[in-house]
């Protein structure tokens, strides 16, 4: 498991993707110098936040490869229970606890049912958000709910700042840090790419396979909880679909970071989820419609994974072999 | 996923393996004719020839959409962009419409786009070898932001439904026209499936892609053929619904995503178990119509059908893994 602890494939593909970061970055304020005031960066760290948990979460369901797709109902019905209770005029934490509390209950169904009883993780998943985001309509029959929010504290989550930057984006660097700790430094981490990597070998080397897999699903769902508290803090209201526009930035973030980096791990979200929310940024300074923002979320994705796909390079690299025979010709079948 | 402690029964009694064997088989069938007996007896204008004219109807359009779908997930791939797919085809046509071309012109270009939209999914999955999760995930989001840039971000009206739409609103007594031609089109699918070898490769493609690969059948282009013709059904689908609507809608309704899987993974559970197939789709499509019909009639809201139709997924699945077999993993979009 060495060669997860540090980078996955070290400093070249580190370097690559901070070439890009500034050459992408140098693009923007070329186009519009409005890119790299003290303000719009702010703003980046802040939108980074919410995305950046999800994302995170679902880092780990993909690192034991599973896919969850529930995530996004899940993170509806805890935003809506959150506005419910604080609604109710309850303590903020408290609010909040419970809402990922919901979120985790949620997540330990998905983990049970997949993991111990053996459900196909696609279907089981789009059947419990279906549930979930259902239920999110049972609070208020779907309205809007908004009652004490502005009293309760929690659009300080939004507003507060240290050293002028967004309290969240502290927040957002701090679980990162807890979860690359926690991933790539103990061997709790270990177990759960062992188990991604072959769940038979794991088994047998003593990892409790199925336990770490459910583990994976709750801390997806919680960190979807959390990113939904971020997007509840800056609206300033709980609506029912308010975690549906999670599930693709989280996804793209995964992947694209996995593609950029080797391979999935905490440090490869972040940075994909980082590329992304930069990219939106400076889309939207640049006046770009709001329904742009999926497909280039989606195009940045897919880009991300064709080019950086090692089955792709070794497909370009083959047919350059193919036509400059001179070189040498490596024999691999694919 | 390999599944490394769930105990197989060798010995199993005959009689109580054939029960469970019809179980699984027919539940689903079963549970269509209850659904319909109750709902009957406590409503029976659900039994109206023009309720049953509405039911078959709106199982038609989706049946149209998900016939493709069923062969993806049947070859142990996924699709998630199927909704998104059939918006685009149906914003293309009412766009081209609105730009002053004829209703078989702005047909076919809705149906092009989608050819495209599948040719695209086809090529990076089936040749690029990228995961079918996230490559559709990715078109998904592409084709919902082309649709909704159409339209600017809202709907395009459509002044004359044209010759579709007369086809659409015509009955044969109780049964529309689209209804049979429908019904014509799943034989032919269920004759390809079941009589050709076409059939036997879908189911073979999930089991083991490189032993198919091996043994001569050329695997990846039934792979881009399945994405293309699921895109293209889709897109018929949009441009019915285009028909149907008198507008193009950037945002078809997400109830048909939800939808279409439950439908296509519940018949999945049926007659041959844990295998998408045809007949076990049909039978799907109609016990959610009636299901949405009668529960209409009850005055129940949009989301205590959805969530029915979450928990009648879970179950589905977890009747069918009673059953005694073991279901294949559609989680193989890893």
């Amino acid at each position: 498991m060495h060669r997860h602890s540090i980078l996955p494939t070290g400093l070249g593909r580190s370097l690559a993707f901070v070439t890009l970061v500034i050459i992408i970055g140098a693009a923007f304020t070329a186009v519009e110098p409005r890119f790299l005031s003290t303000q719009n960066i702010a703003a980046v760290t802040r939108h980074m936040a919410a995305n950046g948990l999800a994302a995170l979460g679902l880092t780990f369901v993909v690192i034991v490869r599973k896919f969850d797709l529930s995530f996004a109902g899940t993170a509806c019905f805890a935003a809506m229970t959150i506005g419910f209770l604080i609604a109710g005029g309850y303590d903020l934490w408290l609010c909040i606890l419970i809402g990922v509390l919901a979120a985790v209950v949620v997540g330990t169904f998905n983990g049970i049912a997949i993991s111990y009883f053996g459900l196909p993780d696609i279907v089981t998943t789009i059947a419990t958000g279906s549930i979930a985001g259902g239920l999110a309509f049972l609070y208020s029959r779907g309205r809007t709910i908004f009652q004490n929010f502005v009293t309760s504290g929690i659009l300080d989550l939004n507003d507060a700042r240290i050293l002028g930057y967004s309290v969240s984006f502290f927040f957002l660097i701090a679980l990162y840090a807890v979860a690359w700790v926690f991933m790539h430094r103990t061997r709790y981490g270990a177990s759960f790419y062992a188990t991604g990597e072959n769940p038979v070998s794991a088994y047998f080397s003593g990892v409790p396979t199925k336990f770490y897999t459910m583990l994976a699903f709750i801390i997806c769902a919680a960190t979807s909880a959390l990113a939904v508290v971020l997007i509840l803090a800056e609206s300033g209201t709980a609506d029912t679909n308010e975690g549906a526009n999670l599930l693709m930035p989280a996804y793209a973030g995964v992947f694209l970071g996995a593609a950029l980096l080797g391979g999935t791990s905490v440090l490869a979200t972040l940075a994909g989820t980082f590329l992304i929310t930069m990219l939106l940024d400076g889309f939207s300074l640049l006046g770009v419609p709001y329904y742009y923002s999926d497909g280039v979320v989606s195009l940045i994705l897919l880009a991300g994974v064709v080019l950086f796909d090692a089955r792709v390079r070794q497909l370009f690299a083959d047919l350059v072999s193919f036509v400059r025979p001179s070189t040498q010709v490596r024999e691999n079948r694919t | 996923m390999t599944d490394i402690t769930t105990i197989h029964p060798v010995t199993d009694r005959g009689q109580s393996r054939m029960i469970n064997r019809f179980i699984g088989r027919y539940w689903l069938v079963a549970t269509l004719v209850v659904m319909i007996a109750v709902f009957a007896f406590l409503k029976p204008q659900l039994l109206d020839n023009s309720n049953i004219a509405t039911i078959l109807r709106s199982s038609a359009l989706m049946a149209i959409m998900i016939l493709g779908l069923t062969w993806v997930i049947a070859a142990g791939k996924i699709d998630v962009s199927f909704m998104q797919v059939a918006a685009l085809s149906n914003m293309m046509t009412a766009w081209l419409l609105a730009s002053g071309s004829g209703w078989p012109l702005a047909a076919l270009g809705g149906i092009c786009v989608g050819a495209l939209a599948g040719l695209l999914n086809g090529t990076l999955i089936a040749l690029l070898r990228i995961p079918p999760l996230i490559v559709t995930i990715a078109t998904g989001g592409i084709c919902a932001s082309i649709a909704a840039a159409l339209g600017k971000g809202t709907s395009i009206r459509i002044a004359d439904p044209g010759p579709l739409g007369e086809m659409l609103f015509t009955n044969w007594g109780p049964v529309p026209v689209i209804a049979v031609v429908a019904a014509l089109l799943y034989l032919i699918s269920w004759y390809a499936q079941e009589k050709l070898t076409f059939g036997h490769y879908i189911f073979a493609t999930a089991q083991n892609e490189e032993a198919v690969n091996e043994a001569g059948i050329p695997a990846r282009s039934l792979i881009l053929f399945l994405f293309v013709f699921s895109a293209v059904l889709s897109a018929i689908a949009g441009v019915l619904l285009a028909a149907s609507l008198s507008s193009g809608q950037p945002m078809i309704g997400s109830s048909y995503f939800i939808d279409g899987l439950t439908a296509v993974l519940l018949g999945g559970m049926m007659l041959r178990i844990g295998k998408p197939n045809v007949l076990g789709t049909t039978t799907a499509i109609l016990l959610l119509s009636v299901l949405v019909s009668g529960s209409a009639m009850f005055g129940w809201a949009d989301y205590q059908r959805q969530i029915i139709k979450g928990v009648l997924l879970l179950v589905g699945v977890a009747v069918a893994m009673r059953a005694g077999r073991r279901i294949s993993s559609h989680s193989q979009g890893a």
